[in-house]
């Protein structure tokens, strides 16, 4: 599908040695700097979609755009700006890499050092892989599918699937583009377009919770409310943990929406109708068990429910969270 | 203890130390911790390279001595971002709680036992580490440290570390997805399809281990399996992936196979104090004395070392200076009766006094039970 070292490969994956090829040499302008208040701008609207581009010169645009906005990102250093440009453009890749050949999707996951073998003899003709232990652990996804103790292991290679290699690309190219460079004495277009981005932004300090204290719940809450306050990507199931969690204790559905304005892919119109639906199923906050097996549990407070953190003494508290 | 105890104690540990084979790679990378009140009363500390380090030892001679897990560009830098993190070693901390200061010490062979278990199922078996990069020790008390140090575990962060704690603690495991959904079924012509005896990871360990149990002990799955020809034509299916070769209703078969299921992971890693996840964790340096035991925390070197080991006997200070001497000591409470150094001492009871060689009575000195009796 794609010649892995052209224009259009570069395109599709930004970060590629490729990508850093096509626009060498080139001298920012005032177009790019637009289209990457756009691609930053595209990702606070959750909008993954890619672009369809004809011109050599709108692709080399296109690739720079990517490129410049790390660098005003680097300027910004917000974490909720980088994260949510980090999940929305690593799910554009994903739509890409999900169409490519195994090839072409192997030069792609050995950007990141991912480089699973094909496995001889897959079951019922699905493709499986295997991953080195380290890589898999570095990049796999945090939901209960990808926990070690579900996985087939032996010998240091970890069985995958060929959509779950792709979901581990996804996840590395994630983490990657979250790491936003530094950069020392920034040119004033560029920081002028930091500062339009941020005014464009709602007002985040009117949405802090007073309701909800971190310190009041138990370690593996206090984990992802914290998580969230740092703009981090949660898992679903950690949402619905949460979401649960703040429903059995009669937290109004308003400021449970809040709890995750943080989350770098919010959007307030799914997020109340996914609380209001939990909330009319009923469903049950999972026991420490279950929250254990979702690979959420941090500390070691044998209280099996997380409800009844809130029956113990001020001392047993203090001491679980030591 | 007193400060002329102390003094005596040190100067037993610094004659130790003169000689010891102190292996540290990448020393001049790690943090060191050192204590004589506590385990750690000041941290932050480095050495340029293991001569240095042992002239401290044998100047200095701390009750404990441990290193960073972690490798670091400036490992005495604070605070400890200032470091400069470059990757840490794998570490697992196993030992065995009991009540009463002597009553670990007679469960040591259980958790050798899951120290061979860990290393041989777990991380050369499931997690592929090559033998010549673990690094196992004797902790100086009640348990082993294990510490991986093949360089692509390196830089795995904390979280990643703890997943493979709750792999090896088998945190989250249902065995019963081992079986294919059917299972739940009751039609006779249904099969439950399940793991084969050659699989790798729990699967595999978890069919061997039902094998094993039908042959030893049949009658703990249940009296059919006392039936030799029942046994064997279930043990067939098994080694097939067809675990249906018996009348037992397939959820029925599921829920007695817990017992072995039970027994697979590792119980004894210490999860509490977060050696394993916990990058800014300090732990004892392998082959220094533990400064409540006066036992080394040796470094055993093969499988067959490992098997041979008896901490209370091989872990003791045998240096050539104090080899003729003994000690005489007053025990100030009761202790119960222990093997030490090859020989059954005790029980004794308060206000007893023992002479004994040097480092058997210092062990009952540095435990805390009895005092020196100088003459």
């Amino acid at each position: 599908m794609a010649e892995q070292g052209g224009l259009d490969f570069a395109v599709r994956y930004p970060f590629s040695p490729s990508a850093k090829d096509a626009i060498a040499g080139i001298a920012v302008n005032d177009r790019i700097i637009i289209l990457a208040r756009n691609r930053i701008m595209k990702a606070l609207m959750n909008d993954s979609s890619g672009r369809m581009l004809i011109h050599e010169a709108d692709k080399k645009e296109d690739i720079a755009s990517f490129a410049v906005a790390r660098m005003i990102l680097g300027i910004l250093r917000n974490n909720y700006l980088t994260n949510t440009f980090a999940v929305n453009e690593s799910k554009t890749m994903d739509r890409y890499l999900n169409r490519e050949d195994d090839e072409t999707a192997m030069i792609v996951s050995e950007i990141f050092g991912i480089s699973p073998k094909p496995k001889a003899g897959g079951k019922g003709g699905e493709e499986s892989f295997e991953l080195d232990l380290p890589t898999y652990l570095r990049f796999c996804p945090r939901s209960p599918a990808y926990r070690l103790i579900n996985r087939r292991l032996i010998h240091g290679m970890v069985e995958i699937k060929s959509n779950e290699w792709k979901r581990i690309v996804q996840e590395a190219a994630r983490k990657h583009i979250e790491r936003i460079p530094i950069v020392k004495d920034p040119p004033e277009e560029l920081k002028e377009a930091g500062k339009k981005i941020l005014e464009s932004l709602p007002k985040t300090e009117n949405t802090k919770l007073e309701a909800i204290k971190v310190e009041d719940h138990p370690p593996c809450v206090a984990k992802l409310l914290e998580s969230l306050g740092k703009h981090e990507n949660l898992p679903h199931q950690a949402r619905w943990y949460l979401a649960t969690y703040f429903l059995s204790l009669n937290t109004s559905e308003d400021d449970i929406v809040k709890i995750f304005s943080g989350a770098p892919d919010y959007s307030e119109k799914v997020t109340r109708y996914q609380v209001a639906h939990i909330k009319k199923k009923g469903y049950s906050v999972p026991s420490c068990a279950t929250v254990l097996g979702y690979g959420l549990c941090v500390a070691d407070c044998r209280i099996g429910s997380p409800l009844a953190w809130h029956r113990l003494g001020r001392q047993r508290k203090g001491e679980i969270k030591r | 203890m007193n400060e002329q105890e102390r003094q005596l104690m040190a100067k037993i540990f610094a004659g130790y130390y003169a000689e010891a084979e102190l292996d540290i790679p990448s020393i001049e990378h790690r943090e060191f911790g050192i204590g004589n009140y506590k385990k750690i009363d000041a941290r932050h500390l480095s050495f340029a390279n293991v001569s240095d380090f042992r002239r401290y030892l044998t100047t200095n001679t701390p009750f404990f001595v441990s290193h960073s897990t972690s490798y670091y560009d400036f490992p005495a830098a604070t605070p400890i971002q200032k470091k400069q993190w470059t990757g840490a070693d794998v570490v697992f901390d196993l030992d065995i709680h009991a009540t009463g200061k002597y009553a670990a010490y007679a469960k040591l062979d259980m958790v050798k036992a899951d120290l061979l278990r860990l290393v041989d199922d777990f991380l050369i078996g499931d997690f592929g580490v090559d033998e010549k990069d673990l690094i196992i020790n004797f902790s100086g008390n009640r348990g082993y440290h294990v510490h991986i140090r093949d360089p692509r575990f390196l830089p795995l962060g904390g979280d990643e570390r703890r997943e493979l704690v709750d792999y090896i603690m088998g945190h989250g495991l249902d065995y019963s997805k081992f079986f294919s959904d059917s299972y739940t079924t009751d039609s006779k012509k249904a099969r439950l399809i399940g793991p084969r005896p050659v699989e790798g990871g729990y699967r595999g360990r978890f069919t061997r281990g039902v094998i094993r149990l039908l042959e030893t002990e049949p009658k703990s799955i249940s009296r059919l399996f006392s039936d030799p020809m029942k046994r064997e034509f279930f043990i067939s299916g098994i080694k097939e992936g067809n675990w249906s070769k018996t009348s037992l209703k397939f959820d029925d078969l599921v829920s007695r196979l817990k017992i072995v299921a039970d027994g697979l992971a590792v119980q004894s890693v210490d999860t509490d104090a977060g050696v394993t996840q916990d990058l800014s964790k300090l732990i004892r340096v392998p082959n220094t004395i533990h400064g409540e035991t006066g036992l080394i925390a040796k470094m055993l070197k093969g499988r067959g070392s490992i098997e041979r080991f008896e901490p209370l006997r091989d872990a003791l200070i045998e240096t050539k200076a104090i080899a003729d001497e003994t000690m005489m000591i007053l025990f100030t409470e009761d202790v119960p009766a222990l093997v030490l150094g090859g020989e059954t001492l005790g029980p004794f009871k308060k206000d007893e006094r023992k002479e004994s060689r040097l480092p058997l009575s210092i062990f009952y000195v540095l435990k805390g039970s009895a005092s020196v009796v100088i003459r």
